[in-house]
């Protein structure tokens, strides 16, 4: 019956060619922001939101327990405060009693727990039900080990106040909060409209903005909420086009059609002088990771010697998006981020590291195969780094480039000697990073595990003084990317991008968040109440 | 219209669609890589949970008796990528899209194309003829990225005539629908134009000037009502081509067509709207091949549909 309907489309649609609506070019006289998403979201539901799309137009749909300030600094935001019991194991957080949702009922604690229950049921199938792994019981009852969700660590104790049980200390968990999927949702609503909860006639909200409009695969229109509890955002609308062609959104934007997008690589270049130009530093890493398991990088001298190989300061010259070379793996603008660490260029002592591994004569080494995704970024790289391994230590190595999920499936089964990976910051901690290359971690496909490092890790998790956690992160960092040599950290990404300075109060970060609150064009300052 | 012809027609039309449907099934799951992989690997329990919420928990065998149960209702089942959306729901949105800036490719490229090969058929010692066969084989050479982005700086950065690209007005159409137009328009002048000359040497052609009938009732009458047979016959599949979309186009001048699925739903790995995609644009041929069978016997009365 699907089908049939499909079909008799086909006359209708032609028919609609003359009935569009009116471009995006009229006169507007509301203050209006619009930029690009770089494809449709996969969701508005934020218990099932994994990706960056998703989480933009959510971001200023809705606010958690915490969010944070222009420096990722954890702030109150829903939770006025919140108290930590001695052991760290219990969070309680008290909320604002001032906050509505955008049908007028008022905010209930328990809507957090039944999002936060929500997330971890395992009928959900959501793949950030791991965000809340920390709480007591929630990996047993998302792993269906247990059926009752009252045994899982979170119970709205009174209207306004939500105890939270944690499993063991994790000092980050407030900044935990921030994430998407730890937002509150109406149980009402969502039994009621299923699958159709996040479209615009269902969706509820208590954000600075509001879903007015989701023309799917092609655009959403936020609207300001008046009833936000900080005051109605000076913004009157956000609309968010579809855009999967970064030089597109540049023709729009030179053409006053958008007011912010991100410039494709190949542009960065022509528009660093360009006023409306901004640089950011992002939380991502770029790595190279080594296959522990088999010979030649079951050697640490050998990994090290390769790493030692590479001068990384090349990269962000051929790259020329601002990127910051970096033989450590906590990113620039993270907590314990340290440039000091990490194997510096050296070919000399990358040479004796190899002989004193039994390869003097680099040709005795076995064929060697560098993977990457097949991407014109990752290929520049990999041949810069093939071509400095052949002039600095002498060795030729193979490139083999594979789509996206057939090389992820190849990580997975049969790793590469050497491969390609990146990691975006979840949330602004040292954990979310460091964490990644534990024994036990499902993210870590080199196959290397060190008891000292796995140690220091869930040490530093649980450390409340800062001085004393940096010196874990730091010893933690030194056997990752130079004693143990397990993964070659290359460089950290950036954004670069141009705003319309018609608007001010943009807020950017590292982490990439969007929250588009606080914008206002310039001729516009009356607005807010 | 033989009615038994149509009828026998569209039964034909299900084990095509069953053979279609089996076919990519098949091939959809033998190439690696699954739609929940991520950058970001899964703990098992979560992997667990979502491979039970989308049936991937069962053999390959189940999962196609359960895929093919849910077809024979009409159900297309859920997308893996856009999570709560199902795939009809998809296919209603962006069709629609896709069959308004095809419909208007197709336009183009039949007034250009026939226009075309009606004017060098007509002249056909002429220059007229040599600069129409070269702007032809141009059209169909240049590729349609290369063609949008000119028309783009052209159009929309210089003269600043049109919107570069979004679907906001019906000024949106024009750019990508020349785009997609032209090289079919291309295909089709070169067509019509050895046709309408294969034609116009016919021995019934000489008949008619000698009965001293004009050249346009020659050429409007008796040549190109008998070189259309060709003409008709790529134009069922070309139709299909163009109402399902193009990922280029529709990428470059952000179309919110079908036309993008055919690649990212395999990129993605979202199994139920490879099906569904194809099995659409499988329809839409047999759909557009039925016509074309219908169209030959108005323009020809030898043919009998049997």
């Amino acid at each position: 019956m699907k089908l049939f309907l499909i079909g008799i489309l086909v006359t209708a649609s032609v028919a609609g060619l003359f009935f569009m609506q009116q471009g995006p070019n009229a006169p507007d006289t509301q203050a209006t922001f619009r930029m690009a998403l770089s494809s449709e979201p996969p969701t508005l539901d934020w218990s099932l939101a994994t990706d960056n799309v998703s989480m933009r137009v959510i971001e200023n749909l809705m606010e958690g327990l915490v969010s944070f300030d222009k420096d990722l600094k954890p702030q109150p935001a829903i939770a006025t405060h919140w108290q930590v019991s001695e052991e760290g194991l219990r969070y309680t957080f008290y909320l604002r009693k001032d906050v509505y949702w955008s049908d007028g009922r008022a905010l209930r604690a328990a809507d957090f727990e039944y999002a936060w229950k929500r997330l971890l049921n395992p009928e959900t199938a959501s793949e950030y039900a791991y965000f809340l792994y920390d709480l007591k019981n929630a990996t047993e009852y998302n792993g269906g080990k247990i059926d009752d969700p009252s045994k899982v660590g979170v119970k709205a104790l009174d209207q306004h106040t939500l105890q939270v049980d944690l499993k063991k200390k994790a000092v980050y968990f407030p900044a935990m909060t921030t994430f998407v999927g730890t937002f509150p949702q109406r149980e009402d609503l969502i039994t009621r409209f299923a699958n159709r909860w996040t479209e615009p006639e269902h969706l509820v909200t208590l954000g600075p903005f509001q879903l007015k409009e989701w023309q799917h695969e092609y655009r959403l229109t936020l609207t300001a909420n008046p009833h936000y509890y900080e005051g109605r955002p000076p913004l009157d609308r956000i609309i968010f086009y579809l855009v999967e062609e970064e030089t597109t959104a540049l023709t729009l934007y030179e053409t006053g059609g958008l007011d912010r997008v991100s410039l494709p690589p190949i542009a960065i270049p022509s528009y660093q002088d360009h006023p409306d130009y901004h640089h950011v530093p992002f939380l991502r890493g770029y790595y190279y990771g080594f296959n522990h398991q088999a010979p030649p990088f079951n050697n640490a001298k050998i990994r090290r010697a390769f790493s030692m190989a590479i001068d990384r300061s090349e990269l962000p010259q051929i790259l020329k998006g601002g990127e910051i070379a970096a033989g450590s793996w906590i990113p620039e603008g993270m907590f314990a981020h340290n440039a000091k660490i990490g194997l510096n260029f050296n070919p000399e002592k990358a040479k004796q590291l190899l002989a004193e591994a039994g390869y003097a004569d680099p040709s005795k080494l076995p064929e060697i195969t560098l993977s990457f995704n097949t991407d014109p970024t990752n290929r520049l790289i990999a041949q810069n780094i093939q071509a400095q391994w052949k002039k600095n230590l002498g060795i030729d190595i193979q490139l083999d480039n594979l789509e996206w999920k057939v090389y992820l499936k190849q990580l997975q089964t049969e790793t590469p000697q050497i491969f390609r990976l990146g990691w975006g910051a979840d949330y602004p901690d040292p954990d979310n990073f460091m964490n990644l290359f534990t024994g036990t971690s499902g993210n870590n496909y080199t196959g290397w595990a060190n008891p000292s490092y796995d140690d220091l890790i869930s040490e530093a998790a649980s450390e409340s003084l800062p001085e004393k956690r940096l010196a874990l992160y730091d010893r933690a960092q030194r056997i990752l990317t130079e004693e143990d040599a397990a993964i070659m950290p290359l460089f950290f990404a950036s954004q670069n991008l141009l705003v319309n300075p018609k608007f001010e109060g943009m807020m950017l970060n590292a982490m990439d968040i969007l929250p588009l609150k606080h914008l206002r064009p310039i001729s516009h300052k009356g607005g807010d109440s | 219209m033989n009615l038994s012809f149509l009828i026998r027609r569209l039964l034909t039309t299900l084990p095509v669609l069953w053979l279609v449907a089996s076919l990519t099934f098949v091939i959809m799951h033998l190439v690696p890589g699954g739609p929940f992989d991520r950058e970001k690997k899964l703990p098992p329990e979560i992997q667990a949970n979502i491979d039970a919420k989308y049936h991937l928990d069962l053999s390959l065998g189940e999962q196609y008796l359960f895929y093919m149960k849910g077809l024979l209702r009409g159900d297309l089942g859920p997308s893996y990528k856009y999570i709560g959306r199902d795939v009809s729901d998809v296919i209603a949105d962006s069709l629609p899209v896709s069959m308004q800036l095809g419909a208007a490719a197709l336009l183009i490229a039949l007034v250009l194309g026939l226009g075309a090969g009606l004017s060098a058929a007509a002249n056909s010692s002429s220059r007229f003829n040599h600069l129409s066969l070269f702007a032809a084989t141009a059209g169909i050479s240049i590729p349609n990225f290369v063609l949008g982005a000119f028309l783009i700086l052209v159009f929309s950065h210089q003269l600043k005539w049109l919107p570069p690209a979004l679907w906001e007005d019906s000024r949106s159409i024009i750019l990508p629908a020349i785009t997609l137009g032209l090289a079919p328009a291309a295909y089709i002048a070169r067509l019509s134009r050895s046709s309408l000359m294969e034609a116009a040497a016919q021995d019934y052609v000489r008949t008619a000037r000698a009965k001293g009938l004009s050249e346009m009732r020659i050429l409007f009458v008796h040549v190109l009502k008998n070189a259309l047979t060709p003409i008709i016959t790529i134009i069922g599949p070309l139709t299909a081509a163009l109402v399902t979309g193009s990922f280029v186009v529709e990428f470059i001048f952000s179309v919110p067509g079908m036309g993008k699925f055919f690649i990212t739903a395999v990129t993605n790995r979202d199994y139920p709207l490879i099906m569904g995609v194809t099995l659409v644009y499988a329809l839409l041929i047999i759909i557009a091949n039925l016509v074309v069978d219908l169209l030959y016997t108005l323009v020809d009365p030898r043919v009998q549909l049997e």
